[in-house]
């Protein structure tokens, strides 16, 4: 499984806030466990999608400098209503501030106008070559594979709109 | 080993506090499990291995949160269990408190039936029942 948990960003006004979606489908493989008859967006996977939100925005914001956003610390993480087949969990995310290697968030997730998950979230960043300068050549790899997946999520028609705004 | 309800109130305390990363104060005998102290799925396999850990008891899968509700239709149809599912979910747990869910069997709501109370009675009687 490929865990694209962004499907579409809707919003970009770095660096300070983003605004994207995930819509769940019924065919996502997890759900036929979680739960057989009664198949919910697991929390996990909820977290997991607002750390990718935010790291949209530090990618933005940074061009892309680093090609490893990471969850470092989650806080205050609370579940609220299940997000079932067919709903979309849109996501809020508002910078506290993206630093060279480490940034920090707050995130919401609402499906239907209720709250499904809230968090603190702390991100950090950096290349693959930072740690492990014989592999440094996948920095360049997995940036390219990101700035595709950043037209792929509407990221620059999201960028575009609020620089019309 | 017998522990009194409130030294086993405390060593449960500790396992969420653990588990969930919640203050100490948020952990009193009502507070629910998923809504007030912001368990999910996840959480609740960690608990249960907590509380395996603290009092040296095996809980096996599905006793202390019943996961099989949620597997079929029989017991969950249109968001809401089904009286055989209200009945399943009252012979799994024992130690909960049904009155106010099978008034309105919401599938969501089946959360607010976790509480810590609801953990402590069911630690006392595996321990009484283990003493037995």
């Amino acid at each position: 499984m490929r865990f694209y948990l962004v499907d579409r960003i809707l919003e970009l006004q770095p660096p300070g806030r983003i605004v994207a979606v995930k819509s769940l489908s019924l065919a996502e493989e997890y759900l036929a466990d979680h739960f057989p008859a009664y198949p919910v967006l697991p929390g996990v996977m909820m977290l997991e999608a607002l750390v990718q939100t935010a790291a949209w925005l530090v990618r933005v914001q940074t061009d892309f400098e680093k090609s490893l956003v990471l969850l470092r610390e989650a806080q205050n993480v609370r579940y609220g209503n299940f997000v079932r087949p067919g709903g979309q969990l849109v996501m809020e995310v508002e910078a506290i501030e993206i630093g060279a290697g480490v940034s920090r968030f707050k995130a919401v997730g609402q499906c239907d106008g209720q709250q499904a998950v809230q968090a603190k979230l702390t991100l950090e960043h950096f290349n693959i070559g930072d740690e492990d300068p014989l592999r440094a050549n996948l920095d360049a790899g997995l940036r390219t594979l990101l700035r595709e997946r950043f037209r792929l999520v509407r990221g620059p028609q999201a960028l575009a709109a609020q620089a019309r705004s | 080993m017998a522990l009194s309800r409130d030294e086993i109130m405390e060593k449960v305390r500790e396992a969420l506090v653990d588990a969930l990363g919640v203050d100490e104060d948020e952990v009193v005998p009502t507070a629910r499990i998923g809504p007030d102290l912001g368990a999910e799925s996840i959480d609740y396999l960690d608990i249960v291995f907590r509380l395996e850990k603290a009092f040296n008891i095996k809980i096996p899968r599905g006793d202390l949160f019943p996961d099989n509700i949620l597997t079929s239709e029989e017991f969950v149809q249109n968001k809401k269990l089904t009286e055989k599912g209200v009945a399943e979910l009252r012979a799994r747990m024992p130690h909960a408190d049904l009155s106010k869910f099978e008034q309105n069997p919401n599938v969501d709501d089946i959360a607010d039936l976790f509480t810590v109370n609801m953990i402590v009675g069911y630690v006392e009687s595996k321990l009484s029942g283990a003493a037995a």
